[in-house]
């Protein structure tokens, strides 16, 4: 069963009176569990998809549909409520907020459900666990390594049982070791959970990992 | 619950972030904080002490007079005294709030001392009653001659031009009543002055039978009021209404409306607009302070939205940043306030004599607690106000926009 179903989807970015194409008549499906790669050069519209797929952009042209239904058209407030429930993010630069500890960081993002404290208490201990830094759950991001960081957005990913998380150049900002260990991780964490990942990257050793590639070249999916 | 503390706890860590920048707003908040709080104080002494200088030094809390005298000029001015002032008086005894009642006659006459001769407006008064309650008429020489029958008291101006001295005689000339004229003579008892030079120049005080004998009449033009506390008028005035219905019962500010309500008024104007100018002042502080907050933390508030976090919510955040940051910045100005009030400003500030006036004083900074939590509420709504421009900016960015902020 296809996650995404994505239609002749075109985005093109505007400002100072000019449009800058940025993805032409995409069409692509994610599957549920899928571990999907989007690879292709800076400036082929890897973030843009990611984007569109994460709902924080709206489609030009074309049609999105996430579990059937087509988000193209839905207001703000309903696509901030998809997001908070359906989709999770992995930033390339960790995006965490500095005055939070490990556990606060993924904590808050469970505060908007209606969660008893001892469940919301148990799912972050859990997801900090899975991600191997639950002894870190006390620290500050800043007092942490950048691979340690990244755990802590992916703990904070999971914690919410969400159908995809998307990953934008997840391991770009890591050394090759810390990169591989945070690849092996996702790949973990999506063979145990069934929980779809989608993530860009230009880094050809990390697409190995991925269940599928696909390539993007100026704005138009090549492979 | 849990979401209202971690954010409570989040905007308290993201007050102290950048805390060369905090210290700054924080200052900023706290002068204005100060700055306010002891002007507030100022502003209350200078009229407590000027309402009490009005009160004690000439007209009581008020005064009680025939309806409609004061509305009119009178060709027989007598005809419309109080008639049988001691049954009056014993009636008003009576009423809610009254410590005591003070007789009073104008009387317009020419002192003549020696070579000298001036004009002057003066009351015939109850000198034994009066001395306890009009404490504000400071006495430059000698003292007033409470029981003696032949005593005058002059304003320091009017005692200059006749050139007398407390012990000096004076013959009182009057012009009005039946025959005409009528004189006595009179001994200076004291030289007063009340802070009023207009006043003080032409102002006199005999006892009120001799005022009576010189106008040929037992009646008695105003009866003015002393009470316990000057928010006790309205009841006393109503019940006088009620009681004496034929009698009008005029408040000192009313009376003195050329100089005490205007004062008040002019004052408050002013006090306005140096309390426009301090917050305005701690506006900025803010405006600048969470602008930048906001501007650095762009990419967190597209992480927050990206995660499923409202508007709303990240808005709330930041106004409640932004209020810690005012309301400590108040309570510091504010706990600096008391300190100067209590330390080098306990005995007032000396204040050069206002224009009209012929002594100096001192202003004590009368500090409440209404002014604190007046304080304290103006930063907190001027912090809401200066922060909601940057916030509402940010939480409109699109998120893809500001997660690629640098």
């Amino acid at each position: 069963m296809s996650l995404y179903e994505v239609r002749a989807v075109s985005y093109r970015y505007s400002g100072n009176g000019h449009a800058v194409p940025a993805l032409a008549d995409v069409d692509l499906d994610v599957h549920a569990g899928e571990f999907l790669a989007i690879a292709g050069p800076s400036g082929s519209g890897k973030t843009t998809l990611l984007n569109l797929l994460g709902l924080l952009h709206a489609a030009d042209a074309g049609t999105i549909r996430l579990d059937g239904r087509d988000v193209s058209t839905l207001v703000e407030r309903e696509r901030t409520r998809l997001r908070r429930e359906r989709i999770a993010f992995v930033f390339q630069s960790f995006n965490l907020i500095p005055v939070l500890t490990a556990y606060e960081n993924v904590e808050y993002v469970l505060l908007t459900r209606p969660l008893p404290s001892a469940e919301r208490r148990r799912r972050t201990l859990a997801a900090l666990a899975a991600v191997g830094i639950v002894d870190l759950a006390g620290r500050r991001p800043q007092r942490m390594s950048g691979g340690q960081q990244q755990r802590v957005a992916i703990a904070r990913a999971l914690v919410r049982d969400v159908g995809v998380v998307l990953a934008d150049e997840p391991t770009a900002a890591l050394d090759r070791t810390t990169g591989r260990a945070v690849m092996d991780l996702l790949k973990r964490l999506n063979r145990d959970r069934g929980i779809a990942f989608v993530f860009s990257t230009h880094d050809p050793r990390i697409l190995a990992a991925a269940d599928r590639v696909v390539h993007l070249a100026d704005g138009r999916i090549a492979s | 619950m849990r979401r209202a503390a971690l954010l409570l706890r989040l905007s308290l860590r993201n007050v102290f972030r950048n805390r060369r920048r905090s210290l700054f707003a924080l200052a900023t908040i706290a002068m204005g904080a100060l700055g306010l709080f002891v002007f507030m104080g100022f502003n209350r002494g200078l009229m407590n002490q000027y309402r009490a200088n009005t009160i004690r030094a000439r007209w009581g809390h008020g005064q009680l007079y025939v309806q409609g005298y004061r509305d009119r000029a009178h060709a027989r001015p007598w005809e419309h005294w109080i008639e049988d002032p001691s049954a009056v008086m014993a009636r008003l005894r009576r009423l809610p709030g009254v410590l005591d009642l003070f007789p009073r006659l104008t009387v317009s006459a020419i002192l003549v001392a020696g070579e000298h001769t001036a004009a002057g407006q003066g009351e015939g008064i109850d000198g034994a009653a009066e001395a306890g309650f009009f404490t504000q008429l400071n006495y430059r020489q000698g003292g007033d001659f409470r029981d003696r029958a032949d005593g005058i008291v002059l304003g320091e101006g009017l005692a200059r031009g006749l050139g007398v001295q407390p012990g000096d005689q004076i013959r009182l000339v009057v012009q009005g009543g039946e025959p005409l004229p009528r004189s006595a003579a009179l001994r200076v008892t004291g030289i007063f002055h009340t802070g009023s030079q207009e006043f003080d120049s032409r102002t006199f005080r005999i006892p009120l039978g001799i005022a009576q004998a010189l106008l040929a009449t037992d009646r008695v033009e105003s009866i003015a009021v002393a009470l316990a506390e000057v928010e006790a008028w309205p009841a006393f005035a109503e019940a006088a209404r009620a009681s004496l219905p034929d009698l009008e019962a005029v408040p000192f500010d009313e009376l003195d409306r050329i100089y005490y309500r205007q004062a008040v008024d002019w004052l408050d104007a002013q006090f306005a607009f140096i309390r426009g100018i301090i917050l305005l002042v701690v506006f900025l502080g803010i405006f600048n302070v969470i602008s930048m907050a906001v501007l650095e933390r762009t990419r967190e508030i597209g992480t927050l939205r990206a995660n499923g976090d409202g508007r709303l919510a990240i808005a709330l955040g930041h106004i409640l940043e932004a209020v810690i940051l005012a309301a400590l910045g108040a309570a510091l100005g504010l706990a600096a306030g008391w300190a100067l009030s209590a330390g080098p400003l306990h005995d007032g500030v000396a204040m050069p004599p206002a224009p009209g006036i012929t002594r100096s004083f001192r202003i004590q900074i009368e500090l409440a607690l209404a002014d604190a939590l007046q304080v304290m509420g103006l930063a907190a709504l001027t912090a809401v106000v200066g922060c909601l421009l940057p916030v509402w900016r940010a939480v409109r960015m699109p998120i893809a926009d500001a997660l690629r902020h640098v």
